[in-house]
This record gives structure tokens, C-alpha cells and sequence, in this order.
């Protein structure tokens, strides 16, 4: 034992030089590059975002291709247009993925297991093959161009996924809560909000980060529900931009390094959240 | 699921033994669905009515005029047009091969970063936050941004291989180029989330298998065969599905980086689907291609919800 223990330890240099964090160092750039490429070409001067060969540190560095996204092609708009959408299907799919996550995880329903595969299945069910009905439905209903166009959906299609982490979460607190609050005298409604909620709170904080990352990104339906000016979001208004002989590649990194900043940041704080719900997705199913 | 398990009770058992009144827990069971009904009928408007319409409207005539649209009767012809059409086939055949080889190199790629993280004793939590970027990262922007690095005369890659003497490559002006250059990107956006994943497998592991596997003396490469891969392979079965139906509706990035292209290159089920509905305005056809779609993606529901249910049922007999 002691003998495998001591090939380990490594002396000297090869304790910073050795295969895994070369390999380490190999993953973090494999990241990282495609990343810097983005941010530096944001600062490029307009002219030398398309030099060749192209500038590897942006020289003269510039904000103007940030004044052009803003100014120009009114990213501001839609920088506002994602945040309403986002942050109001967020709230939805919250109020609603926690009032049914409570039911399905701690309450005695006939069934509730078929209601659960028929979510899984909803929640990977492709975009494309609702897209033509509801763009039907929504210009019957006179909703195109407008934000319910988005938060509908959005709300729907997150629902499923946000159910069932709520509902893993839920179910893992000791059954004598609800006896506390039943004791006290209080609602259920009250018991949920103020006995059991205070526990799940990694669940909502991981439902809230999946639900939010997804809404912001979407981009099949909102460019065909809401391809107006004034309606677009952010992925809607960068592929957008431009004509399609030209493709202003500064003004979209700009916009592109003010849209990543949110979402990053937030993933960041929330990682053990983002991380967690990864697996009890694909872990526990 | 277990625990879900042992709230309800057997049918048999009498009340008394639960020593709950009956009518207490149909007033709880009222509750539930009092609950969950606002979001199942949310649901269920928003997904479940549109799927049923969807597949009404590839089975239909589908007149559309200013006015509005009508359903003229029952056909397949959407269906045998969909069957004859040779860019359906194509999207169909490129769809399934594009999913078939990007999920292999990022399972291959993603367990190999999964087991270098799993031995990393500092620093982990960095390399977790920077794999989360291109996960959460807008894969139009993504898109864009290969776009940039992949151009024909000033990207980044033009400069690199004219400097290594690899001379002009084409990247997304043939084909094959176009092919594998938007497989690159796609694997770069997506590999983080096999990773991650893997990892949280890979660190539920018992350590103790290792640890006897160390004083075997078994290589690492033997190790992770005959102990790791047959341990983890529940955890990589469900990944694998869920980046296949991810892959399979594959939409945003062959729309913004190659519009399809070049020709119908990289035109994906669901690139299909939007032009023949939202260009050429035929709803009827674009249905069936949205249902033929779904479809596929059902079947391979069926494939995971399996996987899914053999696990379900091995962790309630551990």
C-alpha cells in the first residue's frame, strides 16, 4: 500500500508539469478560446474586425461596435424584451411548477405517475412540431408580436422539467413538517409557503436557473411568433442583424458579450444549482 | 421514487393501520390535484392541444388564405409527398448521422474531461463554472461566433493554417466542410454538458472497488474498463439519450451558420420543417415533416423512458 502511495507523490517540478493538468490546461483553453476570440472581436474597430490576418489583441481597442449594437440597431429593445419575457415565465413556471411538484411529491394522488411520464415525455418533445400549430393559434388569437406570444409557451414547455425537480426535492423533507403546520392550525397553502418552501429552496433556485438559461436562449419560436422590431428578443435580434450579404460580426459580438454577461454571472452564483440539476435530470431521471 | 412509493397505501390495508380516517386523505388527494391541475391544464393547452393539431394538419388538405386556413378533408398525400421527396430523405439521413457521430465524440470527449476533473483536487469548482459557459451560452451567438472564426477570408482559422502551411482550407463553402465544421461547434457548445454529467456519475462511484483495484496493481486504462464504464454505464446511457433527442431537433445553429447550407448540406429535420412551413407557406407538408419528427423522437422516448425504468427499478431493490 505504502509503496503505491509513494509512486504518487510527485517531486519537484513534475508537481505543476504532469498529464493532468496539462490535461486540465488543454480543457480550459479548448473553453476558454472561442470565448476570448468573442470578447476581443467586440473591441475591435469596426474596420479591424475584418482585417487579415486579424488582430489577436484588439489594436486600437474601441466601443464603437457597443454603440452600434445600442445606437444603430437598438439592442437595448430587445435586451429589455428578453429580460420581461424571461423573467416573467420564470415566475409562472415557479408559482405553478411549485404548487404541482408539492401535489405529485407529498400528496396521495391516483395516478401520479403516469402524470409524470407524460411531463418527461413533453419535455423533450421537439419545438418544431409545435411551432406551425401554435404561430396558427397565436395569429387566430391575434397574440403575434406580443410578449404573452413568448411567456405562454416558454411557461409550458419549462413546466415539465421544473415540476420534476421541485417534486425530487420536495419529496426528500421528513414527513412531520406538514404535521407541524396542521398542528398550528395553518392552510395548506400557508403550510406549503411557509414550512415546507424554506427547505426546497436549492430546488427552486435550480428550477429558476434552468427555466431562466432556457427562456433566454430560445430562439425557433421567437423568431416566428414575434419576428417584429419591437418584439424581438436577443437571439431573434442578433441573427437578425445586418443583410444577408453582410454580416456585421462586431456590433454582434458586442451585443453578444452584453447577452452572455447576465447569464453567465447567474450561472456562476447558482453553479452548484446548475450542476445539480444536471444530474438529477439525467441521473435520477 | 421510492419514497413516493410508500405514501400510498396498498388497497387492501385497512384505514386503522395508517390511523388516518379515509376522508382525510381524499381531502389530501383533492388537494393534489387542486395543486397540480393549473399546471397540467397550462401544459396541456400550450403542448398537447398544438401536437394533436399538429398531426390533424398533416393528415389534411390545409387551404391557407388571407382570411385564415381550412382543413379540406383527409389525405396522406402530405405523407407520400414527404416519402418521395429526396430532401426530406436527405435531412432524415443527415439528422440521424449528424446525431450519431457528434453524441460519440462527446461522450468519448466529455468522459475523458469528466475523468480528468474527478482527479483534480484543486480548482474543480473553476473548471465546473467554465464548463457551465458554453452550456448556458445562446447557441445563436455560438453560431455567430464560428461563423466569424470559420470566415472564408479574414476567420481566425484562415490565418492559423496559412501560418502552419496548411494553405486556404474551405470551411463552410462544400458540403463536407460545412459538415464537419458545424459538428465542431456543435461538440465545443455541448461537450461541457456531457461532462458534467458524467461527473456527478463518476463521483457516486464506491470508492472502495477503486481502492482494491489499486492494490491489484490494475492499470488505469484496465480499471476504467472493468470497473468504471460497467458502474457508470447507467449514467451514460441516460446522457447519451438525452443529448439524441436534444440533437434531433436540431434547429438554431445550422440556421444561423449555414442557412442549410451549402444547397441543402446541413439542412436538419427541423430546418426543413421551418422553410417548408414559414418560407414556402405549405402547412400541410411542413406538418408532416413536424409529425414524422415527433415521431422519431417518441420512439426515442420509448428508448429512454426503459432505460429510465430499469434504473428506477434497480435503485428501489438496492
Amino acid at each position: 500500500m505504502s509503496a503505491v502511495i509513494a509512486a504518487r507523490r510527485r517531486h519537484g517540478w513534475r508537481r505543476y508539469v504532469n498529464g493532468l493538468s496539462l490535461a486540465t490546461l488543454l480543457t480550459a483553453l479548448f473553453i476558454l478560446l472561442p470565448l476570448y476570440w468573442l470578447l476581443i472581436s467586440s473591441f475591435k474597430t469596426p474596420v479591424n474586425v475584418g482585417s487579415s490576418p486579424p488582430q489577436y489583441f484588439p489594436n486600437p481597442l474601441s466601443t464603437a461596435n457597443y454603440t452600434q449594437a445600442f445606437v444603430h440597431y437598438g439592442f437595448g429593445t430587445y435586451f429589455r424584451n428578453s429580460v420581461i419575457v424571461t423573467v416573467v415565465a420564470t415566475a409562472l413556471v415557479l408559482v405553478l411548477g411549485t404548487l404541482a411538484g408539492y401535489g405529485l411529491g407529498r400528496l396521495p394522488m391516483r395516478g401520479k405517475s403516469s402524470v409524470l411520464l407524460v411531463l418527461l415525455m413533453i419535455s423533450v418533445f421537439p419545438e418544431i412540431a409545435v411551432v406551425s400549430p401554435l404561430y396558427l393559434l397565436m395569429r387566430d388569437l391575434g397574440w403575434l408580436d406580443s410578449y404573452q406570444a413568448l411567456i405562454v409557451p416558454y411557461t409550458a414547455f419549462n413546466l415539465p422539467f421544473a415540476i420534476w425537480i421541485l417534486r425530487n426535492y420536495l419529496l426528500g423533507i421528513p414527513k412531520e413538517m406538514e404535521e407541524t403546520g396542521r398542528l398550528d392550525g395553518a392552510s395548506p397553502l400557508r403550510t406549503l409557503w411557509s414550512i415546507i418552501l424554506p427547505q426546497a429552496l436549492p430546488g427552486l433556485f435550480t428550477a429558476a436557473v434552468f427555466t431562466f438559461t432556457a427562456c433566454w436562449t430560445e430562439f425557433l419560436m421567437a423568431l416566428t411568433f414575434n419576428s417584429s422590431n419591437n418584439y424581438r428578443t436577443i437571439p431573434v435580434g442578433i441573427a437578425l442583424f445586418g443583410s444577408p450579404n453582410v454580416v456585421p460580426y462586431g456590433t454582434i459580438f458586442a451585443a453578444s458579450a452584453v447577452a452572455v454577461i447576465p447569464i453567465g454571472v447567474l450561472v456562476f452564483i447558482f453553479r452548484k444549482s446548475v450542476v445539480s440539476g444536471l444530474t438529477s435530470g439525467a441521473v435520477k431521471g | 421514487m421510492s419514497a413516493s412509493v410508500t405514501l400510498e397505501r396498498p388497497p387492501g390495508a385497512p384505514a386503522a393501520i395508517v390511523g388516518r380516517p379515509d376522508a382525510h386523505r381524499r381531502g389530501l388527494a383533492r388537494l393534489g390535484w387542486g395543486f397540480t391541475l393549473p399546471a397540467l391544464i397550462f401544459v396541456g393547452l400550450v403542448t398537447i392541444f398544438p401536437i394533436v393539431f399538429s398531426i390533424v394538419m398533416s393528415l389534411s388538405n390545409v387551404g391557407l388564405s388571407a382570411s385564415g386556413f381550412a382543413l379540406n378533408g383527409f389525405t396522406l398525400h402530405n405523407y407520400d409527398e414527404l416519402i418521395h421527396a429526396g430532401v426530406w430523405r436527405y435531412a432524415l439521413g443527415f439528422t440521424v448521422g449528424y446525431t450519431v457521430i457528434t453524441v460519440m465524440v462527446e461522450l468519448i470527449l466529455g468522459t475523458a474531461i469528466a475523468l480528468v476533473l474527478q482527479r483534480l483536487t484543486r480548482g474543480r469548482g473553476l473548471m465546473m463554472a467554465l464548463l457551465l459557459l458554453p452550456w448556458s451560452m445562446i447557441t445563436v451567438i455560438s453560431a455567430e461566433l464560428w461563423g466569424y472564426i470559420y470566415e472564408g477570408t479574414y476567420g481566425v482559422l484562415q490565418a492559423i493554417s496559412g501560418a502552419i502551411g496548411l494553405g486556404r482550407p474551405v470551411f463552410l463553402g462544400t458540403a463536407n466542410g460545412a459538415i464537419v465544421s458545424m459538428m465542431v461547434a456543435d461538440i465545443w457548445k455541448t461537450t461541457p454538458f456531457v461532462a458534467i454529467i458524467v461527473l456527478a456519475g463518476l463521483v457516486m462511484l464506491p470508492e472502495d472497488v477503486y481502492e482494491a483495484a489499486e492494490v491489484d496493481g490494475a492499470s488505469g486504462w484496465s480499471t476504467f474498463w472493468r470497473i468504471t464504464f460497467p458502474l457508470l454505464r447507467p449514467t451514460l446511457a441516460l446522457a447519451v439519450l438525452f443529448r439524441i433527442l436534444q440533437a434531433f431537433g436540431l434547429f438554431d445553429l445550422p440556421f444561423v451558420l449555414t442557412g442549410g447550407g451549402p444547397g441543402t448540406a446541413t439542412t436538419s429535420l427541423a430546418v426543413l420543417g421551418y422553410k417548408v412551413m414559414f418560407e414556402d407557406l405549405e402547412f400541410g407538408p411542413g406538418a408532416a415533416v413536424a409529425t414524422s419528427t415527433a415521431l422519431l423522437v417518441l420512439i426515442g422516448c420509448m428508448a429512454f423512458l426503459r432505460v429510465f425504468r430499469a434504473q428506477a427499478g434497480s435503485e428501489e431493490a438496492a
